[in-house]
């Protein structure tokens, strides 16, 4: 009855949003926090909302999906009281962003294939035409039409494997297979593994599917990146830890393994790239590749701690990936809200045409500040506790393995401490070079209301908190963890490192510090330049300042240059020199490109069979009966 | 008692670090042929900048202003974690992990202090000390990773017990102390990696950062400078120094006369090398966190062990 009831809240939120514009954004507000209220239901008692509310054969509301749930109505709720203050081309958004809520509900309450493939589906479409808002661009255009192609993709995949476990079931229903699957044999699952995994990586944006999700993201407008970032790309995660590792459990030891490659090439490759953006979305699009690989390696532990008798370790990865799903969709809808009021305030998102937006919209710098602080897993924000969990867990897979496993999990650990110092780089780098120091070109400057202000300091105070109080959440998650939980699972899944001392005493620190030096008692002057007159050209640039990266790494980026000398006296004395510098896409041009070219030469050779004469077709029906005929007998 | 032992020891090692840092000086000079400042200079350093008039650049903001205070905050919380004279109190969070976070939380307003001081340095300098940090974090995971692996914990006291227990631990001993002894290195600043006695802006790194600071905010990043010298000398003897005796109060005295034969030390490897290209800096870390994954193949893998 109640999950009915939000359903139907839903719906007359899209009647609403279509037709009456002065009530829209309330009817939306009211659906997010009905969404929110259910999460929190469900987290709070499981067993009083299983019982009560779930429609049997058609929805269903399970401990991991209320927290899915959860996830999504407080990101529904901050972007939609964002949209208050954010300044919106069109309607597009306000037709289409209440049906792609309702079809992600639904994708996580659903209890049977056909809802979920529907639901899936119709946010692939809502979804798409959320991205497409401005739809006058091109490159607008071109976004849409990969992330529609790829959504495709995904889709089929998921469809295919999921026809596939229907099959060996004999039932369409989810709660049946929650009950019943794991006791397919190896073949199928492997199978059934491979299809969803595949579907849902290109969901959830692991490399090497990838490539939509920097394209996609950023051309939204600024609360439908938050959602689509914070939100949609974790019902892939949500789909591996359902389907993959709760339903067909106990699977075979390589999946996990593959798991953790995934996510770890994932965090690498992701933050490796968005070092290299000087679009803040768009880094912050690279960014939710990082962190769902991040996602991906707690995921990982927990599939090997469940495969080899392992509640601790399984319940630590649990929490891990649990834990940073939250956090990541906090922190980054914290994040790109920013992003939105800074292209908002001086209508580029260019870091290299940007600067000292500190002083002209000090509270959205304060915001994008902690939210760096998060995503760069620094106490006493949230990103660290997670990032603590993931860490302890690989960690965990060197403690309780030999050879070569431990060997793997001390370096999957490197490589996320890796990742971490890097997007600390990197948000060093984009903290800095759009909000500190001085204005690199003029902008227009407009004013941000408090409605943007608001959801990016609600966010900021949520991943505060979550990152001093971790316990009471990391306590939920017991629920969650499939099968029977021994108690000393139970107490492994707390975190130990005190994180409300650590706080306490960086807090008590900082206070104490700007207080005895007093900050406030300075003088100003002006900066030393040699000697120079100092000007805003002098300071570093989001590519400079990656540049040892980019050296570095240069077998991963392919970093090129041309210089090119103009003048008379060329090359001695050149009059004008043009630099042009970049890294190559080696993903789309040396798989997608070749794979795209493949699929088109194969189309057209295939019109060949299909080229008119009835005959012909005649002649196929024929040599296909005969072909089934001589088959089945 | 034991939390009076960790909160004294954690106060004496705050206010001691500036001496370490002077007796690291002192080496140094005397090794070069010179008689050098005296061990105490470093206080008198912090003691007049503090008393100097504060200036901070144009187009600087609050960030800039407390970003000292971050990083005193940050390092000494970290220092508060390392037990200081024997076993940490039930219930004082002392994890590794936790550290090593902390030592990023300081680079992270290292780095946000040079940005907002908009000039050429501080940018240069921040990215320059970011891009240090990345080959750093993972090897400081690797120069351990013998010890996670032996001890099943990242709590630094039972850490520190770890491969007292294993017979034969000597050679992944001296490998996972050498791995974090080049590592150590490149964390402080101190040559070959940086040098933190040069303000030429071709080589510096996190002098340029702080090359606007001046007055009380050059003192407290002077003090913070020092400060992460005692904390991760201090984290080094607690997990790979001797277990500790009966008595915490003589636990402690050893500590301070473990640090201050360490700070000899390095002052000796200091004037025994060169400063490493910028551009080669990855390797030095790549080598230094390969030693320490080299350790835990020899135990994990069972060879020798």
């Amino acid at each position: 009855m109640g999950l009915w009831g939000l359903m139907g809240i839903g719906v007359a939120s899209c009647l609403v949003g279509t037709s009456n514009i002065r009530w829209s954004r309330p009817s939306l507000m009211i659906f997010s926090l009905g969404i929110l209220f259910w999460g929190a239901l469900g987290l709070v008692s499981p067993r009083l909302v299983a019982t009560a509310s779930a429609v049997p054969g058609v929805l269903q509301l399970t401990p991991l999906r209320a927290y899915f749930l959860a996830i999504l109505g407080l990101v529904a709720v901050m972007s939609t009281w964002y949209r208050w203050g954010y300044h919106e081309h069109g309607g597009a958004v306000r037709w289409w962003i209440s049906p792609f809520l309702l079809s992600m509900v639904t994708v996580l309450l659903a209890n049977n294939v056909w809802l979920f493939m529907t639901a899936w589906e119709g946010m692939t479409i809502t979804s798409f035409f959320l991205v497409t808002t401005e739809h006058d661009r091109v490159e607008v255009q071109r976004a849409g039409y990969i992330y529609l192609v790829m959504s495709q993709m995904s889709a089929m995949l998921i469809l295919a494997g999921m026809l596939q476990m229907a099959t060996q079931l004999h039932t369409f229903s989810f709660s049946t297979w929650t009950l019943r699957a794991g006791a397919l044999p190896n073949t199928s699952k492997n199978l059934i593994i491979a299809l969803l995994g595949m579907g849902f990586a290109i969901k959830s944006g692991v490399v090497p599917f990838h490539i939509w999700l920097p394209r996609a993201h950023p051309v939204a407008p600024a609360p439908v990146s938050s959602l689509m970032s914070g939100v949609m790309i974790k019902l892939g995660i949500f789909g591996v830890l359902q389907f993959l590792l709760f339903d067909l459990r106990p699977i075979p030891t390589f999946w996990p393994m593959v798991l953790l490659a995934a996510g770890a090439v994932s965090s690498l490759l992701g933050v490796l790239y968005a070092l290299m953006e000087h679009d803040l979305k768009r880094l912050l699009a690279y960014h939710s590749i990082e962190n769902v690989g991040i996602i991906l390696l707690g995921i990982g532990v927990m599939g090997i701690g469940l495969n080899r008798h392992l509640p601790a370790l399984a319940a630590l990865g649990l929490a891990a990936s649990l834990f940073h799903t939250l956090n990541h969709a906090v922190f980054k809808s914290q994040l790109f809200l920013a992003a939105g009021a800074v292209e908002q305030h001086s209508g580029t998102l260019d870091a290299d045409h940007l600067g000292g937006l500190i002083r002209t919209i000090p509270a959205i710098a304060v915001g994008f500040i902690a939210g760096s602080l998060a995503i760069s897993a620094l106490p006493p924000f949230n990103g660290f506790v997670s990032e603590w969990l993931t860490l302890r867990g690989l960690l965990g897979l060197s403690i309780h393995a030999t050879g070569i496993l431990a060997v793997y999990g001390l370096g999957l650990a490197m490589v996320l401490g890796l990742t971490g110092a890097l997007a600390g780089l990197c948000f060093v780098k984009a903290s800095g070079v759009i909000f500190l120091g001085e204005a690199r070109r003029p902008v227009y400057h407009r004013r941000i209301p408090i409605s943007m202000t608001g959801p990016v300091w609600a966010l900021a105070a949520v991943s505060l908190a979550l990152g001093i109080f971790p316990n009471p959440l990391v306590r939920v998650f017991t629920a969650i963890l499939p099968g029977s939980t021994p108690a000393q699972a139970l107490a492994a899944v707390t975190v130990p490192v005190r994180p409300l001392y650590t706080a306490a005493l960086i807090l008590f620190g900082v206070v104490f510090f700007v207080l005895i030096s007093r900050v406030w008692d300075v003088r100003t002057v002006p900066r030393w330049a040699c000697g120079r007159v100092p000007d805003a050209s002098m300071q570093i640039t989001s590519a400079s300042f990656t540049k040892a990266i980019r050296t570095t790494f240069a077998v991963i980026y392919r970093p090129h240059r041309e210089l090119q000398a103009l003048g008379p006296h060329v090359p001695d004395f050149p009059a004008q020199l043009i630099y042009q510098g970049g890294t190559r896409p080696i993903w789309e041009r040396y798989i997608y490109r070749p794979l795209y070219r493949g699929v088109w030469t194969a189309s057209r050779l295939s019109t060949h069979l299909q080229a008119g004469p009835v005959r012909l077709y005649l002649a196929y029906l024929l040599a296909t009966v005969g072909v089934m005929l001589a088959l089945l007998h | 008692m034991a939390v009076w032992t960790q909160v004294v020891g954690t106060a004496t090692l705050f206010a001691g670090s500036p001496l370490l840092w002077g007796l690291t000086q002192k080496v140094k000079a005397r090794l070069q042929g010179r008689r050098g400042s005296p061990v105490w200079q470093m206080y008198w350093v912090i003691v007049k900048n503090w008393r100097k008039e504060t200036t901070v650049p144009e187009h600087s903001s609050w960030v800039f202003r407390i970003a000292p205070s971050v990083s005193m905050a940050a390092l000494s919380t970290g220092l508060a974690m390392v037990p200081a004279g024997g076993a940490p109190p039930s219930g004082w969070p002392h994890d590794l992990l936790v550290v090593f976070f902390l030592l990023a939380l300081e680079r992270f307003w290292v780095g946000l202090a040079g940005m907002d001081s908009a000039g050429t340095f501080g940018g240069l300098g921040a990215s320059r000390v970011t891009t240090l940090g990345t080959g750093i974090e993972p090897a400081l995971l690797a120069a351990f990773g013998v010890l996670w692996q032996v001890s099943g914990h990242t709590a630094i006291a039972p850490l520190a017990q770890g491969l007292s227990d294993v017979p034969g631990g000597g050679l992944p001993w001296v490998m996972a102390a050498s791995s974090f002894g080049l590592v150590l290195l490149a964390e402080l600043g101190r040559l070959p990696v940086d040098n933190p006695d040069t303000h030429l802006e071709l080589t510096m790194i996190h002098e340029a950062t702080i090359l606007e600071a001046s007055g009380r905010l050059l003192s407290l990043w002077q003090w913070a400078m020092t400060l992460k010298l005692t904390l991760l000398l201090s984290l080094g003897w607690a997990i790979l120094g001797p277990p500790w005796g009966s008595n915490p109060w003589v636990n402690l005295g050893l500590r301070c006369g473990e640090l201050a034969a360490t700070a000899v030390v390095l002052g000796w490897v200091e004037s025994r090398f060169t400063k490493l290209r910028y551009l080669q800096l990855p390797t030095y870390t790549a080598v230094a966190a390969g030693v320490g994954v080299l350790a835990l193949f020899l135990v994990a893998g069972g060879f020798g062990v």
